[in-house]
C-alpha cells in the first residue's frame, strides 16, 4: 500500500462522528495532483452534504437564498439555526452546485475509447466542446437563479474562491478531454477555456432560445475565435523565432562572437 | 546582654531586612506577574491544593476561589461596563457583537418557516443583555419573528441587575420573550436536555473555571442540530500587530480602568485572562471534543484575531 493512502475511518458510529468532525482537516489533506489509484476524499462532510443536497432542490423555488438553505436543513431533520454549519451561507450552496457538477462531469460524458464515433475519432477540441456544453447544460435546472448566483460569486469576499473553482473546472475539462500537454500551452489552454466558459455562462442566463441553441452557437463561435487566435499566436511565435535565429546567424556570419 | 551578642543580633536583623527588600511583595503589574508566574512554577505545591488549582489572570489560585474572585471583578465593573468596553476596544466591540448576531441570523421568518414557535435562545454570561437585545431586535426586525425568546443567564446578580435596568429601555422588558436567570454555566439544572436552539456566550467563557464542563453542558441543553456560538478574545495572527496590541492591552487598558472605573485590578485581571485563554485551534479542538461538528475551519477571526467567533453544531 502506498504511504500516500489516506487512513480509512473505522466503521463504528464514533468513527463516522470523527470523520465528520475532521471535515476541514480531511479537506486540507486532499491531494493537489490527480491519482488514478486512489479516490479523493469527499469534498463535503456528511452533515454538510446532507443539508446542501436537500437545499439544492429548493433552489428553483427559493433561488440561492438563505431560505433554500433553511428548507434543506429542515428536510433532513436539522433546525433553521443549523445553517450556521455553513460558514459562507449562500455561497456554500452555490459552491456545492459548482463542485458536484464539476465532479459529475466525468460520469455524465463518456467518450468511446478507441472506437469510431460518427465515422471518425473525436479530437481533443471536439471533446472539450462536448464537455463544456455538458457542464453548461447542468445549469439548466437553476438557470433562472443563475444571474443571482453569478452576482454572489462576484462579491469581493468570494471572488478568489469562485475563480479557483473556475480554474478547477477548466482543468477538469482539459483532463477529461485527454490533453497531455506539458509545455506553456497547459496554462494558455486552461486560461482561454476559463474565459470562454465564463463568457458563455453569462450569455446562457439571457438565452431564451429552445434547448439553448443560441448558447451552443455562441460557444462554437468563441472556440473558433480561440482557435484562430491560437493559430495566429502560434504563427507569430514561429515567425519571431525564425527572425531571431536569422538575425543571430547574420551577425555571426559578420564575425560577431555569440 | 553582652556587646558581641547584641552586634550579632543587629547583623542578623540587617540581613533579614535585606532579604525582605529583595523578595518584596509583588504588586499587580505585567512585569511582576510574569516574574510571579515564573517564580511560582518551581515552588512545590502543598499536596492538598495541587490537583485543584486554576488560574486567575496570571495568578494561580485554588479552584473554589476563582468563581468568587471573578464574581468580585464583575460586581465591581457592572455599572461602568459599557463605557469601559467602548474605551478599551475603541468602540469596536459593538461591531463584533453586531456581526456575531447578524451571522447567527436568529429568528424564524413565519412566512417561510413551518415552525411557529420561534427559536429558544440561551445567552450565557450575558448579564448586561448586550447580545440578548441584539438577537431579539434581529429576530423581530429582520426575520419578522415575534416568538423567539431569549433566556439570559449569568452567575453574577450585579450584572443581571444592570441588564434588567437596561431592558426597561427596550420593548422586551415586560414581554415573555426575555427572561433573566442567575445560573452557573457549568450546572444549568433549570434547563432541560435538548431544549435550546441556539446557545451563545460572548466574552464570558474566558472566566469559567471549567471551560470543558461548560461546553459539555451546552451540548446537553442543545437540541440536535442546535448551535453553540462563542464570541471571545483570541490570539492575534500577525506578530507586528500583536506587539502593538500587547502594548495597548497591558499598558493602556489597566490605566483606563483606573481612570474611568477607578478599578485597576479588575482590568489587570481582564487582560491577563485574555492572555491565558486558549488559541483558536486549541479552543476549536475543545469544542470538537465535546462532540460538536464545527463549520469550516471552526472559527472566524475578527480584527486580525483580537477576537474570534467559534461555532459548533450538535449532530443529529
Amino acid at each position: 500500500m502506498s504511504p500516500l493512502r489516506l487512513p480509512t475511518y473505522h466503521q463504528s458510529a464514533l468513527g463516522t462522528l470523527r470523520a465528520a468532525a475532521r471535515g476541514p482537516a480531511a479537506r486540507r489533506r486532499a491531494r493537489f495532483y490527480h491519482s488514478y489509484d486512489h479516490s479523493q476524499p469527499p469534498p463535503f462532510t456528511p452533515a454538510e452534504s446532507a443539508i446542501l443536497s436537500a437545499a439544492i432542490s429548493h433552489v428553483p423555488r427559493h433561488g440561492f437564498t438563505i431560505n433554500a438553505l433553511k428548507q434543506g436543513a429542515r428536510d433532513v431533520g436539522y433546525l433553521d439555526v443549523s445553517t450556521n454549519l455553513l460558514p459562507r451561507g449562500v455561497f456554500d450552496l452555490i459552491n456545492y452546485h459548482l463542485v458536484t457538477q464539476r465532479l459529475a462531469l466525468k460520469d455524465s460524458v463518456q467518450f468511446a475509447e478507441g472506437q469510431q464515433a460518427g465515422g471518425k475519432t473525436l479530437g481533443v477540441g471536439a471533446k472539450v466542446r462536448a464537455l463544456t456544453l455538458a457542464r453548461l447544460r447542468a445549469n439548466q435546472g437553476v438557470i433562472d437563479c443563475w444571474q443571482e448566483a453569478l452576482a454572489i460569486m462576484a462579491q469581493p469576499s468570494y471572488v478568489a474562491a469562485s475563480v479557483a473553482e473556475l480554474a478547477r473546472l477548466a482543468d477538469e475539462i482539459w483532463f477529461l478531454a485527454g490533453d497531455t500537454s506539458v509545455d506553456t500551452s497547459w496554462y494558455t489552454k486552461r486560461a482561454s477555456l476559463s474565459a470562454i466558459y465564463s463568457a458563455t455562462d453569462v450569455f446562457m442566463t439571457q438565452d431564451r432560445s429552445r434547448n439553448f441553441t443560441e448558447t451552443e452557437e455562441f460557444l462554437d463561435a468563441r472556440l473558433e475565435d480561440s482557435n484562430r487566435i491560437g493559430l495566429f499566436l502560434g504563427g507569430l511565435g514561429e515567425w519571431a523565432d525564425y527572425t531571431a535565429h536569422s538575425a543571430v546567424n547574420v551577425l555571426r556570419s559578420k564575425g560577431v562572437r555569440m | 546582654m553582652s556587646a558581641p551578642a547584641s552586634r550579632l543580633l543587629l547583623r542578623r536583623r540587617l540581613i533579614d531586612a535585606g532579604k525582605k527588600r529583595v523578595s518584596r511583595e509583588p504588586y499587580r503589574c505585567f512585569s511582576c506577574s510574569v516574574q510571579l508566574a515564573q517564580q511560582q512554577k518551581p515552588r512545590p505545591k502543598s499536596p492538598q491544593d495541587a490537583p485543584s488549582t486554576t488560574h486567575f489572570g496570571f495568578e494561580t489560585i485554588a479552584e473554589q476561589l476563582k468563581e468568587q474572585r471573578v464574581g468580585a471583578v464583575f460586581s465591581s465593573v457592572a455599572s461602568s461596563y459599557d463605557a469601559m468596553n467602548d474605551f478599551m476596544s475603541l468602540g469596536i466591540h459593538r461591531l463584533w457583537k453586531d456581526h456575531f448576531v447578524r451571522n447567527l441570523n436568529p429568528g424564524c421568518n413565519p412566512l417561510t418557516s413551518s415552525s411557529k414557535q420561534g427559536m429558544n435562545i440561551l445567552d450565557i454570561a450575558g448579564g448586561t443583555g448586550d447580545i440578548a437585545f441584539r438577537m431579539l431586535e434581529h429576530a423581530s426586525t429582520i426575520n419578522h419573528d415575534a416568538h423567539t425568546r431569549v433566556t439570559v443567564a449569568d452567575i453574577n446578580p450585579d450584572m443581571l441587575a444592570e441588564g434588567k435596568k437596561r431592558a426597561l429601555q427596550t420593548p422586551y422588558a415586560r414581554s415573555s420573550r426575555l427572561k433573566f436567570v442567575e445560573a452557573n454555566a457549568e450546572k444549568l439544572d433549570m434547563i432541560p436536555d435538548s431544549s435550546v436552539d441556539l446557545y451563545t456566550v460572548a466574552f464570558g467563557i474566558r472566566n469559567f473555571t471549567h471551560k470543558d464542563a461548560a461546553i459539555r453542558e451546552a451540548f446537553r441543553v442543545l437540541k440536535p442540530g442546535g448551535v453553540f456560538a462563542c464570541l471571545e478574545f483570541s490570539k492575534v495572527n500577525n506578530s507586528l500587530f500583536d506587539a502593538v496590541y500587547k502594548r495597548w492591552s497591558f499598558g493602556a487598558i489597566p490605566l483606563i480602568g483606573q481612570l474611568v472605573a477607578g478599578d485597576r485590578d479588575s482590568y489587570q485581571y481582564l487582560v491577563e485572562s485574555i492572555e491565558r485563554f486558549p488559541s483558536q485551534t486549541e479552543f476549536r479542538d475543545m469544542i470538537q471534543e465535546a462532540g460538536f461538528l464545527v463549520p469550516g475551519q471552526g472559527w472566524e477571526d475578527l480584527t486580525g484575531g483580537i477576537a474570534a467567533i467559534h461555532k459548533g453544531v450538535k449532530p443529529l
